[in-house]
């Protein structure tokens, strides 16, 4: 049974609608990592999936229970580390985590002080005092004290730099490996879950436009190019563009056998595997400038 | 113990069931000896645990690797090596897109060679370091 299910999910705020039909979930044990520029409705669709919003359409069931109605009961089994992070200035740390002791049934203080201690932060520091990257790092090791089935993460290493997001990341991953924890995670850091995602969706105008196993993506997306004008490929291209005299097209359904092929027939081809970030923006679009 | 490479258009799970192999047939992990536990390759490979878990699989389906309950994973007593037409195939492919490369840069085939021959002496020696 999937952790997340979401049937026909649409969100709309007036006229405008910011996720449409969105279909997919997320198996137990995997991370699922949900990609769009921002705008694209990401953020709608995860609070629509954590049942803080209620889907204008369309229906999200976590553990095969309905979110919507039973979020209360469901909160127990999920940790979130949202964008913004955010705990009252004057609040210590160890009070967060009396607080969260308090609010979740299955809180684990010897999990949250390893964490803290780790990371190197003191329980005494006001929250207030903590970097961004220490404020994300605690928010984790409360979210993950709560021995959560599902961990949630919206774009965690947003501000962080390079050692703070290993040791998050790497945090997740000891988790996922010892409790077989699943993930669904929103980050623009493309590079940092290109090994750790299991499964990619990408989000685009509320659509999404796509949902696969990363390794497929992998091996289907390829770039190819050729000498002379735009040919037939016996593959689908995404998209194609003059490349010095020649042709440079993005293939969405590579296959060794037909390239094989065709590189006999054409004077000059060549394919070239693409990087998790080149598949992102060939279906996401450019960053605009 | 072997360096895995995110942007290779090869899936990760087979770069780790390669470098599996690489530091079995080198004589670096010998047969009945203890491999990492999926938890402890996949952080310090900083890859997904769901991921070491299908190399392993593999590797076990194939008889290189051997599960025994409740003590770990280790190296099969007698490891079986590929079928000689399995290799034969898979230096075929290899070499097909090597060959491709050396042909666009221009290269004659000696330095294809040489190259081949350095490489090869390279990642012996750097398994034998990490080991």
């Amino acid at each position: 049974m999937s952790v997340i299910a979401a049937d026909g999910v649409t969100v709309r705020y007036g006229k405008k609608t910011a996720v449409d039909g969105v279909t997919l979930s997320v198996a137990p044990g995997s991370v699922y990592a949900l990609l769009g520029r921002n705008g694209a409705g990401k953020s709608s669709l995860v609070r629509a999936l954590l049942g803080m919003l209620q889907p204008a359409r369309g229906r999200v069931t976590l553990f095969g229970e309905d979110v919507w109605q039973h979020r209360a009961r469901l909160m127990d089994r999920i940790g979130v580390v949202s964008e913004e992070a955010d705990a009252p200035p004057d609040a210590r740390v160890r009070d967060l985590a009396w607080l969260s002791a308090r609010m979740y049934s299955r809180w684990t203080q010897g999990a949250f002080d390893g964490r803290i201690d780790r990371f190197g932060i003191s329980r005494n520091a006001r929250y207030g005092d903590l970097s961004k990257g220490q404020k994300k790092q605690v928010a984790l090791a409360l979210a993950l004290a709560t021995s959560p089935e599902l961990l949630v993460l919206d774009d965690p290493t947003l501000g962080l730099d390079v050692v703070a997001r290993k040791s998050l990341f790497e945090e997740v991953i000891a988790d996922m490996a010892e409790r077989g924890l699943t993930v669904l995670i929103t980050t623009h850091d493309l590079s940092a879950i290109e090994t750790l995602a299991d499964r990619i969706g990408v989000i685009k105008d509320g659509k999404l436009v796509l949902d696969d196993e990363l390794e497929a993506l992998k091996l289907r997306f390829r770039r190819v190019r050729y000498a002379g004008a735009p040919a037939a490929l016996a593959m689908t291209a995404a998209s194609s563009r003059a490349w010095g005299s020649g042709t440079e097209a993005i293939v969405t359904d590579y296959d060794d056998v037909a390239f094989e092929r065709f590189r006999r027939e054409t004077e000059t081809s060549e394919s070239t595997p693409m990087t998790l970030e080149e598949i992102f923006i060939s279906v996401a679009g450019e960053e605009q400038r | 113990m072997f360096d895995i490479h995110p942007t290779d258009a090869s899936p990760i799970w087979k770069q780790i069931e390669e470098g599996m192999r690489r530091m079995i047939s080198l004589g670096i992990l010998e047969p009945g000896a203890g491999v990492p536990s999926v938890r402890e390759l996949a952080q310090s490979l900083r890859v997904n645990p769901n991921t070491v878990a299908r190399a392993y699989q593999r590797l076990t389906d194939e008889g290189v690797l051997a599960v025994r309950r409740g003590e770990g994973t280790f190296v099969a007593e007698a490891p079986k090596q590929l079928r000689k037409s399995e290799k034969n195939e898979a230096l075929r492919d290899a070499a097909t897109r090597y060959a491709g490369t050396a042909l666009a840069v221009g290269a004659t085939i000696d330095d294809a060679r040489g190259e081949l021959e350095l490489s090869y002496e390279r990642l012996v020696r750097e398994h034998r370091r990490k080991a």
